[in-house]
């Protein structure tokens, strides 16, 4: 299992990985504070105000920001993580490269779990990156948060991003490159953005797990551990499912 | 390693059917076969890729070496790289796997390429990685599929000389869809078509089988080799006839039988059939 | 607030050129890419931070 996720990592690093999709996060971090910051320059040049016009913007926490910026990592930082992750298996079938690794007596479970930790790593740095960003922005332009929170905000973040890689990794151990990555798609940047619309009516959701998580910068929520429960639930219940269904698909690779 | 009743199905297709065979140690097996007889799924399940509908492979637990017909590398790892990794998910530790990957590297002719990246690699070469690959853990058996048929003859040379050179320690098997590849190498041929095996046996034994000798008489005109093939009943090519050697054992007995005819005669020779030739009239059964 | 502050734009400029150039250099270096090189070329310069992204994510070959 270490050959392979030495390997995992070399590719990450070969291919820049482990480089564009931080700085895509911390992009992504910064955008919030710092546009809502000079939002009234913004409007001022953007639109034709009548003179005397004056708006007064809302007056916004440090803690606003920060649940901002979540909801940018949740919409493209959400997508751009299903979409490389959603190969990661099917894609060494589909183009021949696993078979010279399936020849040899490695378990399912190796094949299964580098790249699942690999993905946690990569992601780990992401979230860390990303709102290590907006908090340093937050910070200058807004004022700080208890640290504790803050740091409980992350922890939870990447206990999601870690439910929906394992998931999306099993998708890709079960089934062709372009199936996966539609189903991912569509169960995750979609389901969170169903769950926001429609979401009022149950408080026991996975896709709530990262806005609960935030809410210890305000009040806790009553809601977060039943769903934290779910979300770590699920996660050991679909790799699982992933490590079984590595070794089912084997046969499928390429010769 | 024993393969016994070696049956595949992939829905209500038959791709491999009832193949019964057995590998000895040290020798080299030709799999012969037209394109879709099943030679690759043969090999897909002698490597457990692919577990068999029916039928046993015994192989005593003894590290098994493949390489695909077309082996893919992951383009971003070097040459060395990936030869270690192979290695050491064979079992081999870091120190081990290092040496054996330097020693399989130059066996193969690639010790000036190892920090380049695979994806730069030649047909060729990466055809040599592919052994190279196939044999850093020294495995008793070596499982190659049509591995000569992609290259060109440059390559192929270069490949039948790597593989005569590992004869002498492993067991092989590799598949073929030319009868000359394994006229080179080869303790054992196994034809297969549709698959199931037609015919079995070394290659003399095959070549004495299907070699059937005849005399190929040439005419000086059409009309007469024409007129002595339907008064005979021998096979006629163009103006040649090719008379039976077990009805006229000798030149001689040929001589006096041809002096009934006064049809001008230039040309007669003995006529054995090519590898090709058996090939096909085996193919044909 | 009229002027801005650069210091607080400046990270944003860095990290886009950041990307582009790194997507340039791979595009550079790699053996083949999905589709034309010079077509991925063009996307990474003329569109900012989502072409690099783009690039990275489905213009690299992996065989």
């Amino acid at each position: 299992m270490i050959i392979l996720l030495k390997k995992e990592w070399l590719e990450m690093l070969r291919s820049y990985r482990i480089v564009w999709l931080p700085l895509l996060f911390i992009l992504l971090g910064i955008s919030d504070p710092l546009t809502n910051y000079y939002m009234e320059d913004i409007l001022a040049t953007v639109g034709n105000m009548p003179d005397g016009f004056s708006m007064t913007m809302p007056e916004l926490a440090p803690s606003d920001l920060l649940i901002a910026s979540l909801g940018q990592f949740q919409m493209i930082g959400l997508l751009v993580i299903v979409a490389i992750t959603a190969s990661m298996i099917s894609r060494e079938r589909q183009n021949g490269t696993a078979t010279l690794i399936y020849v040899r007596p490695v378990s399912n479970f190796s094949i299964y779990m580098s790249k699942l930790i690999a993905m946690a790593l990569l992601t780990l740095v992401c979230t860390i990156a990303g709102f290590g960003a907006s908090m340093y922005y937050t910070y200058l332009l807004y004022g700080g948060v208890s640290t504790t929170a803050f740091l409980l905000l992350m922890l939870f973040y990447w206990l999601w991003l870690l439910m929906v890689i394992a998931t999306t990794i099993t998708f890709s151990a079960l089934w062709t490159t372009s199936i996966a990555m539609t189903v991912a798609i569509v169960l995750f940047p979609l389901g969170i953005l169903l769950d926001s619309v429609i979401g009022a009516y149950w408080h026991y959701s996975p896709y709530k797990l990262a806005l609960y998580g935030a809410s210890w910068l305000t009040t806790q929520s009553d809601y977060l551990w039943g769903t934290c429960s779910i979300v770590v639930a699920w996660t050991i219940f679909v790799s699982l499912l992933g490590i079984w269904a590595t070794g089912w698909k084997r046969s499928t690779t390429k010769i | 390693m024993i393969a016994a009743h070696l049956t595949k199905q992939f829905g209500a297709h038959i791709v491999v059917n009832d193949v019964s065979f057995t590998l000895e140690p040290h020798t080299a097996t030709a799999l012969i076969g037209p394109n879709g007889a099943g030679k690759t799924t043969i090999l897909s399940m002698l490597t457990g890729l692919l577990k068999p509908t029916a039928g046993t492979i015994t192989n005593n637990d003894v590290q098994i070496g493949f390489l695909p017909q077309y082996p893919q590398f992951y383009p971003w790892m070097t040459v060395l790289e990936f030869t270690e990794m192979a290695a050491r998910l064979s079992g081999l530790s870091t120190k081990e796997a290092r040496s054996r990957a330097h020693e399989a590297l130059s066996f193969v002719g690639l010790e000036e390429v190892l920090t380049k990246k695979t994806a730069a690699l030649s047909g060729g070469m990466k055809q040599r990685l592919g052994i190279a690959q196939a044999i850093v853990h020294r495995p008793a058996i070596l499982l190659l599929d049509e591995p000569v048929s992609a290259l060109d003859p440059f390559g192929r040379r270069d490949m039948m000389s790597l593989l005569k050179k590992l004869q002498q320690t492993t067991t092989i098997l590799y598949s073929t869809h030319i009868l000359n590849d394994a006229e080179e190498m080869t303790d054992q041929i196994l034809f297969l078509k549709d698959g199931a095996l037609i015919e079995q046996g070394t290659l003399p034994s095959i070549r004495a089988r299907y070699m059937d000798p005849r005399f190929a008489v040439t005419f000086c005109e059409q009309a007469d080799a024409q007129a002595f093939s339907t008064q005979h009943q021998v096979e006629l090519i163009e103006k040649t006839v090719f008379v039976p050697m077990t009805s006229y054992p000798t030149m001689q007995h040929l001589l006096s039988f041809l002096s009934t005819t006064y049809a001008p005669i230039v040309k007669i020779e003995q006529h054995t059939s090519s590898l090709e030739e058996i090939f096909m009239k085996v193919m044909s059964l | 607030m009229d002027t801005l502050n650069w210091a607080l734009i400046a990270p944003l400029i860095v990290i886009q050129f950041v990307l582009m150039i790194m997507a340039l250099i791979d595009i550079k270096r790699i053996h083949a890419t999905n589709g034309p090189k010079w077509v991925w070329i063009l996307v990474v310069i003329v569109v900012n931070t989502i072409g690099p992204i783009v690039y990275f994510i489905f213009g690299r070959k992996n065989v």
